[in-house]
């Protein structure tokens, strides 16, 4: 992005550094990093070292209370025959490929309209933005059991034009779509970053564009999309390395195990399951070295796949 | 659910003034690369010995701090509490920390203490997870220390046994039942049932009728089907048990395949609730459940849940016994469960003074008048007597329960083996299969059985 790429000029020196400079220099790199230490040493001790530790225990028997014991690829080579994982493998991509477009699609559309110059506009962007603080609370999800609830509000308003809907997150059939919906619910965060996107784009384009008696929808289609096409593929990135790691939703939901009948399972859930339900660490490490292989593959298909559409106006 | 607080690897405030940019440092290079390393030593020493916590638990003067952590209500809460006090007014030189929460995030929560090595001292613990535990060496063998066994019922003090010796002290005893709200039959206009020569097609026959005559969403009986001890008990009727004495599976698929079967039926006839709304009443509390809110006229519950529900339904409930297949209450197959078990870390620093507090929750009158029948009927015939004047209305019920099936009794069950912390959810799960048209009965019983010899193998 330009913001980016202005940084970066600015940054580049012309012509090389006097001794002084580099001395200069020196001194502020270490006062940096002094006060960078509080957050080095939490990345050390509650990221990287964690980290390091689950791919070790990934490749051992650890049950929590016993130590670990090596047993090699063993538990990679269970989870080929695993049916549960596959099926919480099936839940979570579900989850991804269908949450992540919609919810896009839905930010991008009320992005467009907030920025038609509406009146009262800032009041409008918290509004929306709301859900996207709240919804990955506890206290949204606990909400949304009791709107999608046998007797919630969703099926009150359904009674009333005489339907009778079904237990939405209590029936497998519809669990997983309640939950998507959820996630759809909460655009704010990617609608902030394609409104300020839109604000980028230069009027001339669409002045050029109306003065050749170009329509709206030819507008959007030729001017806006290929001018956000780098915001959008921030936030699918984004979006979809987020989304892979969903927990909080499916975890209260569904009250932490799955159900029914393993239908809002998602791979985080699963893990949990294992590593602090049944006592099965390695299995749960291992679980998770496989998740981030998952979503390095996605993203790195994402970037490649991003030449072909992505369109940067440098 | 962050598992490590984003805050924690934010600069602390102040760091972040304006001098920063200021290179304000006039001390020789060397002074400042010694003091920065200096700096990260210690922040990553304070980090690990936040780490490691729990390890010194002897404060300055001498007192000895012991950490005891529970699940349960509110109401536990308050009685427990009480109890540490009247324990701590005795000695001075103990304190005791609580620690207690809902069951559901309870064993999340022991497993990661466990494995940071910062378990609690004193640690109530249920038949589901005491052989996990033990097994593995987590608890400790409560024989060596000294806590008097000698007045507790025999079948308690057995259940706490096992191979690494005496890792649990019954906390109280229990038995599987079914609880009725009269209030929901009154209004029904249907009789209470006779527990003592009732069979299960009287319970469905009765729980339909209830729910004929009662407002849309009331039903006659909760479902069962989300625990073990309702398989258990349909098992031990139809002469098999959950598990055998030495920690097999002790069924086949096809015992289980009638279990459902016949759930699924009254199901459909209307005995109990919809699929969907059993898997809705899974997930609330007991202040919430239906026999609380008036939404079923029976419900599987254990004795001790008893003065609770009463509580939260704001009127008396009936105890009754389970259904057998013959009408007879002899063969209702039930047994006397530990509701919970006291026990100790192995790791304690101090074995001595947790065992002291055990043997204070065990047999001390003082205890025993505090917290009456909450956890169960007290195993210590001793306290059990004293405390009887002191038994409010729910608890005596219960108390008489307990006594009055004593010689209908099957045999005692076989001790949950290692693993068996997982077979609720399978059960939960398979219900649920089953209950949503998703999977037959029996193939269900097959899925299940499977993947439960391999829970506990």
């Amino acid at each position: 992005m330009s913001a980016i790429g202005e940084l970066s000029t600015m940054t580049r020196r012309k012509g090389p550094m006097t001794k002084e400079e580099k001395k200069a220099n020196g001194r502020d790199n270490k006062a940096a990093y002094i006060f960078l230490l509080p957050w080095l040493v939490g990345l050390v001790v509650i990221t990287v070292g964690p980290m390091l530790m689950s791919l070790y225990l990934s490749f051992t028997d650890y049950n929590l209370l016993q130590p670990p014991e090596w047993v090699g690829l063993d538990n990679f080579v269970r989870m080929f025959g695993d049916a549960r994982l596959h099926n919480s493998l099936r839940v979570t991509f579900t989850y991804v490929l269908v949450g992540v477009p919609l919810q896009l699609a839905v930010a991008l559309l009320i992005a467009l309209v907030l920025d038609k110059g509406l009146r009262g506009l800032p009041f409008y962007r918290s509004i929306f933005y709301l859900p996207s603080l709240l919804g990955g609370s506890v206290a949204v999800a606990i909400l949304w059991k009791q709107i999608f609830g046998t007797t919630g509000l969703v099926n009150q308003v359904l009674a009333m034009i005489g339907i009778e809907g079904p237990g939405w997150i209590s029936d497998p059939n519809t669990a997983l779509g309640s939950i998507i919906l959820l996630h759809v619910w909460t655009f704010g965060s990617p609608m902030i970053i394609f409104l300020a996107g839109l604000r980028q784009i230069p009027n001339m384009y669409y002045e050029a564009a109306k003065v050749d008696g170009a329509t709206t929808i030819q507008q959007f289609w030729r001017i806006t999309l290929p001018m956000l096409s780098p915001i959008i593929f921030f936030n699918l990135v984004l979006q979809i390395i987020g989304s892979f790691q969903s927990f909080t939703q499916a975890f209260i939901v569904s009250g932490g195990n799955g159900g029914p009948s393993d239908s809002t399972m998602f791979f985080t859930l699963y893990l949990y399951q294992k590593g602090f339900g049944q006592f099965d660490m390695g299995y749960a490490s291992a679980m998770a070295w496989f998740l981030l292989v998952i979503i390095g593959v996605f993203t790195a298909i994402n970037f490649i796949a991003s030449k072909y559409w992505v369109f940067y106006d440098d | 659910m962050p598992v490590f607080p984003k805050g924690e690897a934010v600069a602390p405030a102040g760091a972040s003034g304006r001098d920063t940019s200021e290179p304000k440092a006039k001390q020789p290079k060397r002074r400042l690369r010694a003091s920065a390393l200096i700096a990260a030593t210690a922040a990553a020493v304070l980090a690990l010995t936040a780490c490691g916590g729990g390890a010194e638990q002897k404060s300055a003067d001498g007192k000895v701090e012991l950490r005891f952590s529970w699940w349960g209500g509110d109401k536990r809460a308050q009685l427990t509490q009480e109890a540490i006090a009247a324990f701590e007014a005795e000695n001075p030189n103990i304190k005791i920390k609580a620690e207690y929460g809902d069951w559901s995030g309870y064993w999340d929560k022991l497993a990661t203490q466990v494995a940071a090595n910062d378990a609690p001292d004193i640690i109530q613990m249920d038949e589901k997870y005491i052989t996990e535990y033990s097994t593995r060496g987590a608890l400790l063998d409560l024989s060596k220390y000294d806590v008097d066994t000698s007045k507790l019922d025999e079948a308690a003090l057995n259940a706490g046994k096992g191979e690494k010796g005496l890792t649990g002290i019954a906390a109280g005893i229990n038995a599987a039942t079914i609880l009725a709200n009269p209030a929901v039959f009154q209004a029904a206009g249907v009789a209470l049932p006779d527990d003592k020569t009732w069979t299960w097609e009287d319970f469905e026959r009765i729980a339909a009728e209830v729910t004929a005559k009662s407002p849309k969403g009331t039903y006659g009986a909760a479902a069962y089907g989300t625990d073990e001890a309702s398989l258990g008990v349909w098992l031990r009727q139809n002469g098999k048990s959950l598990y055998t004495q030495d920690g097999k599976l002790g069924f086949e698929p096809s015992d289980i395949k009638g279990y459902w079967e016949f759930l699924k039926q009254m199901s459909e006839n209307k005995a109990v609730p919809t699929a969907s709304e059993i898997v809705e009443a899974e997930a609330a509390p007991l202040d919430q459940s239906g026999l609380a809110t008036g939404k079923n006229g029976m419900a599987f519950w254990w004795s001790n849940q008893l003065p609770a529900l009463e509580k939260a339904a704001g009127g008396e409930l009936q105890i009754l016994r389970f259904p057998s297949k013959t009408g007879k209450a002899e063969d209702a197959g039930l047994w006397y469960k530990a509701s919970q078990f006291w026990s100790a870390s192995s790791r304690t620093k101090h074995p001595e003074e947790t065992a002291k507090f055990i043997d204070f929750l065990t047999n001390n009158v003082k205890a025993g008048e505090i917290l009456l029948a909450d956890r169960g009927v007290y195993p210590n015939s001793e306290v059990r007597d004293a405390i009887a004047p002191k038994l409010a209305k729910a608890d005596v019920k219960v108390v008489d329960f307990i006594g009055a099936i004593k010689e209908e009794l099957g045999e005692a069950p076989a001790a949950p083996p290692k693993g068996a912390g997982a077979i609720q959810e399978i059960i939960k799960r398979y219900t649920s299969e089953v209950m949503f048209n998703r999977l037959s009965a029996e193939e269900a019983g097959k899925k299940a059985v499977d993947e439960m010899k391999s829970a506990i193998s």
